[in-house]
């Protein structure tokens, strides 16, 4: 309001004809000083302390372990220093060390993918597939076979880090098995909670114990409920005549305890989540669908299931992420074990760190972090196609 | 339908609550019951016993006291900082703002794991940009007043090795809260307060900060349950005894080969007291806070 244009007029005349000087708006550093400052002015300062936690905290760790992956430092050979080494721990730990090209190797296989790459052009011809389509795939070919499939580790080299392609691999059944079991779990809970009772509170307590337990307590607990000789869940099953296994001492049945007690863990926050896009669902439209007679199932395939869609991408993408990054359960569980069966990513970081091999763990970090990254660009995506 | 929506219920409540109640149940046996074949469900002598090993074995009290410390001075600390933010964002008309909001958002995807080595070295102690290279040219030149080498100090082993983190790690989350608690606070009462007269500073202290209340609150609970449950930079950064939070502390009490069942089942369930109590006292609000971010899975 203090702030008038300059055009404004006072006594008839205006305002630069009645002043001595031309009309000046009050500056940055004025309206600052007289406790003023415009809405954009006062936001940047409100955000300063914001931007440097996260700048102190979150952006320089991740550019110095970006830098430090293409360093080599181990902590137990101080000798060697800390030199800079390139990309040298991204091509161990995806590619193989000391590869070498040979025209013989794999002969066969590549032979028969050229043969295939002549059959498009084949196909073309017959007018069966587009040209660029058979191009494109001709080049993918003498890529992948004429070059790539050359490659192996010959006498001196060796392969990629077998320890790494597990761990990998863990943490991609863990994060598909979880995250569907969590979803399997999490609707019915929220579908019950949304139920008016007089018993909801209780069910609100049932739903917020887990979310709010220390994941690493949790693992605890159930490697307690899934002991073998004392534990409940073998009671249980001994009482239904079923022979319980050696739960956290052979691998399968470790990925199965350790895939049910994050589904615990996790299926409530699901089940909240659900809860609130439940509960901002119009009542009306269930009365009208009623009103045709649509049956109960029918209701919640063509009103419930649609509506609910915003909130079902924001629980499963959330728990995505979070399941790339497991770490406590499995680590309390069995420590990764038995073996390697549970080395989860996450794991394997805290590993190599441990064993102060610093360069690789930030490379292992690395790769950890761009999984999230690429999860987190495409969640991105989808909630902006809602707008 | 009627019964089997009673009988869902009834499994959910057991299921959220089942696992929790086994590990007090276990708590109050004796050692010798807990191997006993088949297993007892109810315990046959109560004993307390296993409490009192908690507290004789490992300081345990210490670990709550340090936890205690810990989550509230990073709750404080980390609400302050989200709701400058968060009114910055949710209420002010500034350039970029839905741009920024996803920033901060994004970087709560970051694993905390990530975060593991880099902060481990700057906690350790690190040369300053700028100042540490000056402070050494300076000592060079003969200066012997300035201090022979300027670097940050070793935080390892004190609580804010492990604020700082739980403050930066909480922030996005918070910020989001109170965000779209901002947003919801009607623009009438402030635009009121500056017709008449207030300066927007004022009209931020005298009208927004005491409506937006129970926001503050929601974020409070979730930064402090976050805080008290985090354990792999707890059990990293803060490896003296004396040190360890809750979490970290409950796995020490486990031997190469043995587990102590009885001893660290009453540890959990003295462990989860502080959490419990919030649940039965917030509940509404935590959801409320929940179900505007989408915290952690």
């Amino acid at each position: 309001m203090s702030a008038g244009a300059p055009y404004l007029h006072k006594d008839g005349l205006p305002l630069a004809l009645t002043t001595p000087h031309a009309y000046r708006r009050p500056g940055f550093w004025r309206r600052l000083r007289t406790g003023n400052p415009t809405e954009a002015q006062l936001g940047l300062i409100l955000l300063i302390p914001a931007a440097l936690v996260l700048a102190l905290v979150m952006f320089w760790p991740i550019a110095q372990v970006l830098w430090q992956s293409l360093h080599f430092e181990r902590l137990n050979v101080p000798a060697r220093g800390r030199p800079f080494i390139g990309f040298e721990h991204y091509q161990r730990m995806l590619w193989g060390s000391d590869m070498t090209w040979d025209a013989r190797h794999l002969l066969g296989w590549r032979l028969l993918a050229f043969a295939g790459a002549a059959g498009l052009w084949w196909g073309a011809a017959r007018g069966v597939l587009r040209r660029p389509t058979a191009l494109i795939w001709t080049v993918i070919v003498v890529l992948v076979a004429g070059l790539w499939m050359g490659y192996h580790p010959g006498e001196a080299g060796r392969w990629n880090d077998a320890r790494f392609w597990n761990a990998f691999s863990i943490t991609l059944l863990i994060t598909v098995a979880s995250v569907a079991g969590s979803f399997l779990v999490g609707l019915p809970l929220a579908l019950l909670a949304n139920v008016e009772s007089r018993w909801r509170w209780l069910v609100r307590i049932a739903l917020l114990i887990p979310w709010a337990m220390p994941r690493v307590l949790v693992g605890v607990m159930f490697a307690w409920l899934f002991n073998y000789t004392n534990g409940v869940v073998n009671d249980l099953l001994g009482r239904a005549g079923i022979a319980g296994p050696l739960w956290l001492s052979r691998a399968e049945p470790a990925m199965w305890a350790a895939n049910i007690t994050i589904v615990w863990a996790t299926s409530a926050f699901v089940g909240l989540i659900l809860l609130a896009g439940l509960q901002s669902i119009d009542e009306s439209l269930y009365e009208a669908a009623m009103v045709d007679g649509a049956s109960r199932l029918q209701r919640f395939w063509a009103i419930t299931l649609p509506l609910l869609r915003p909130s079902i991408a924001v629980a499963l993408i959330f728990r995505t992420l979070t399941a790339i990054q497991t770490f406590d359960i499995p680590y309390a569980m069995t420590q990764g074990g038995p073996g390697r069966a549970l080395e989860t990513l996450g794991i394997y970081v805290s590993n190599t760190t441990n064993s102060l091999n610093l360069g690789y763990a930030a490379a292992l970090a690395v790769a950890l972090f761009v999984m999230s990254l690429a999860i987190t660009v495409l969640y991105l995506r989808w909630i902006y196609a809602d707008d | 339908m009627r019964v089997a929506v009673v009988v869902g219920t009834a499994l959910l409540v057991l299921n959220g609550t089942f696992p929790l109640l086994w590990m007090m149940l276990t708590s109050l046996k004796d050692e010798n019951e807990l191997i006993r074949i088949p297993i007892t469900y109810w315990p046959e002598a109560i004993t307390f016993q296993n409490y009192v090993q908690v507290f004789e074995q490992l300081p345990f009290a210490r670990f709550m006291l340090n936890s205690a410390i810990v989550s509230l001075t990073a709750t404080v600390v980390c609400v302050l900082i989200a709701a400058l933010a968060g009114y910055a964002l949710g209420r002010l008309n500034m350039p970029y703002r839905r741009t920024l909001l996803t920033g901060i958002v994004m970087t709560s995807m970051f694993p905390a794991l990530v975060l593991l080595v880099p902060l481990y070295r700057m906690f350790l102690g690190m040369e300053i940009p700028l100042l540490s290279p000056l402070v050494a040219f300076l000592h060079d030149l003969g200066m012997t007043f300035v201090p022979t080498e300027a670097r940050t100090p070793n935080l390892l082993n004190t609580y804010w090795a492990l604020i700082i983190p739980y403050v930066a790690l909480s922030l996005p989350i918070a910020t989001l809260i109170l965000t779209s608690f901002f947003q919801l606070i009607p623009r009438d009462l402030e635009s009121a307060a500056l017709v008449d007269g207030c300066t927007r500073v004022e009209a931020l202290f005298k009208v927004i900060a005491p409506v937006s209340a129970p926001g503050v609150v929601t974020a409070a609970i979730i930064i402090f349950v976050n805080s008290w449950n985090e354990f792999l930079l707890a059990l990293t950064f803060n490896t003296a005894q004396n040190m360890r939070t809750v979490p970290v502390g409950i796995t020490m009490y486990q031997g190469e080969f043995a587990f102590p069942w009885a001893t660290i089942s009453a540890a959990i369930t003295v462990g989860v007291l502080p959490l419990v109590a919030l649940i039965l006292l917030f509940q509404q609000k935590i959801i409320a806070g929940l179900t505007a971010g989408g915290v952690k899975g």
